[in-house]
């Protein structure tokens, strides 16, 4: 039931991002800010319930996008976003994390992706941009973009998922 | 380290341009594509609605615009009718077959995009057609501007569109010639530089007519697209690294951020 609703919930952030966002968007930045929510959820689910579930998480809506908006390669968003969400629950998942560190993890963690993306397309030759330029055209616009929704979804997300994990710790300690 | 194995796996199998989705692929997109589509209409309609509050002064102009078109048109129908009427009946006199009657018979499907993908290096965008409605891989997408993209992936209720601001050198390019020159003019719109946003057309002959300020058009010959689609116009054209052949810079015609409504061009059915 309750992990049914994290992924009911980082489902809207998919739909959004795809439908409403780029409607929002002004011409001029279209296709320069890019949203990740599904990635920033993820992080979230890492940093405040368990690396487990950010790994599958991170998995299931990575493939989805890979499936859903096929383009040249299959599984790159799946792996990208499963491995940076388990690498940070790894770090900080026990950790009491505060806001400002909320905010650079996402922020990290959104560079690290659009990074990873960049050299993975790099290296198949799907891409010839220069890495300085793509760091200026899009992964920079967006990553204001990511840490406006960051900021948005930080208060009632770190309550939700920090009641989950509660109950869950609760449950297991009469064992 | 045996998931990064299973990563390089699956990138391998895919790249290997299989082409066709399997069932579960197809179940996951149409039924993320139903519910992306409640989504992007609604959106498009409030982000209108602004943009049309803002425009109301515009509209005028614009409204005086429509009906000089108008006017014009009306003329060239009158022309376009007996035209056509000759073209038969000289069709006749030449014993055409069915198949070359039809070749220009191009149906035009209407289409609603449904989302944009989230990824600045697969900009992909899904329409609300698929296979049900007769649309395969391979058709040309246009918008009122100009040629927008190819659809490259399509499933029963829902299909991919990558525009070509995708294309790259790995995959084969347009024939394209130049407007009023289609005899003399020919060249291959190959890849798109996202630096300097301008299409890349190659393999132009050193004695081609075109200059600056053409309207580039496909030209059919290879017959995948269909014929007389606007691609873009010609910025500029340099001798390529050889000189045997010149390149140009195409402007592309048609708008694609905010992208709602778009046609599927149909090829008929004889000649595929």
């Amino acid at each position: 039931m309750r992990m049914q609703g994290i992924v009911g919930l980082t489902f809207l952030a998919f739909v959004v991002q795809s439908t409403i966002v780029p409607w929002i968007i002004p011409g001029e930045f279209a296709g320069r800010i890019v949203p990740h929510f599904t990635l920033a959820v993820v992080l979230f689910a890492a940093m405040y319930h368990s690396r487990h579930s950010a790994l599958l998480l991170g998995a299931g809506f990575g493939l989805l996008q890979d499936v859903v908006f096929r383009g040249h390669l299959l599984g790159l968003h799946a792996y990208a976003m499963a491995l940076i969400g388990y690498l940070f629950g790894l770090l900080l998942e026990r950790r009491r994390s505060t806001m400002m560190m909320a905010l650079v993890v996402v922020a990290f963690g959104t560079l690290l992706y659009e990074l990873a993306l960049y050299f993975v397309y790099k290296v198949f030759q799907f891409t010839q941009e220069s890495l300085s330029w793509a760091l200026v055209d899009h992964i920079l616009p967006s990553l204001f973009l990511q840490l406006a929704f960051a900021l948005a979804v930080y208060i009632p997300l770190r309550r939700w998922f920090q009641n989950l994990a509660m109950n869950r710790y609760s449950k297991k300690e009469p064992e | 380290m045996i998931s990064f194995i299973l990563f390089i796996a699956v990138i391998g199998v895919s790249i290997s341009n299989r082409s066709g989705l399997t069932a579960p692929e197809k179940f996951l997109r149409d039924t993320t594509g139903f519910v992306q589509q409640w989504f992007y209409k609604p959106a498009g309609y409030m982000a209108g609605f602004f943009q049309d509050i803002g425009n109301l002064r515009a509209m005028h102009e614009e409204n005086e615009q429509l009906r000089m078109t108008v006017a014009a048109y009306t003329r060239d129908k009158v022309k376009f009718n007996a035209m056509e009427q000759t073209n038969q009946s000289l069709q006749e006199l030449l014993h055409f077959t069915e198949a070359q009657k039809k070749i220009n018979d191009y149906k035009f499907l209407f289409a609603q995009v449904i989302a944009v993908s989230p990824d600045p290096y697969n900009q992909t965008l899904t329409i609300n057609l698929g296979s049900k409605n007769g649309i395969k891989e391979k058709m040309a997408v246009i918008t009122d501007e100009g040629m927008v993209g190819i659809i490259s992936k399509v499933s029963e209720v829902t299909s991919t569109i990558m525009p070509l601001l995708e294309l790259n050198d790995q995959a084969p390019g347009i024939s394209a010639t130049a407007l009023g020159k289609q005899k003399q003019s020919f060249g291959i719109v190959s890849s798109y530089n996202k630096e300097t946003q301008m299409l890349q057309m190659t393999k132009i002959a050193a004695d081609d007519p075109m200059t600056k300020g053409d309207t580039i058009l496909t030209s059919g010959l290879n017959n995948v697209y269909p014929e007389g689609l606007v691609i873009g116009t010609v910025e500029s054209i340099q001798d390529s690294d050889f000189g045997l052949t010149k390149t140009a810079s195409i402007k592309l015609a048609a708008d694609f951020d905010h992208l709602n409504e778009v046609l599927v061009v149909q090829k008929p059915e004889a000649i595929q």
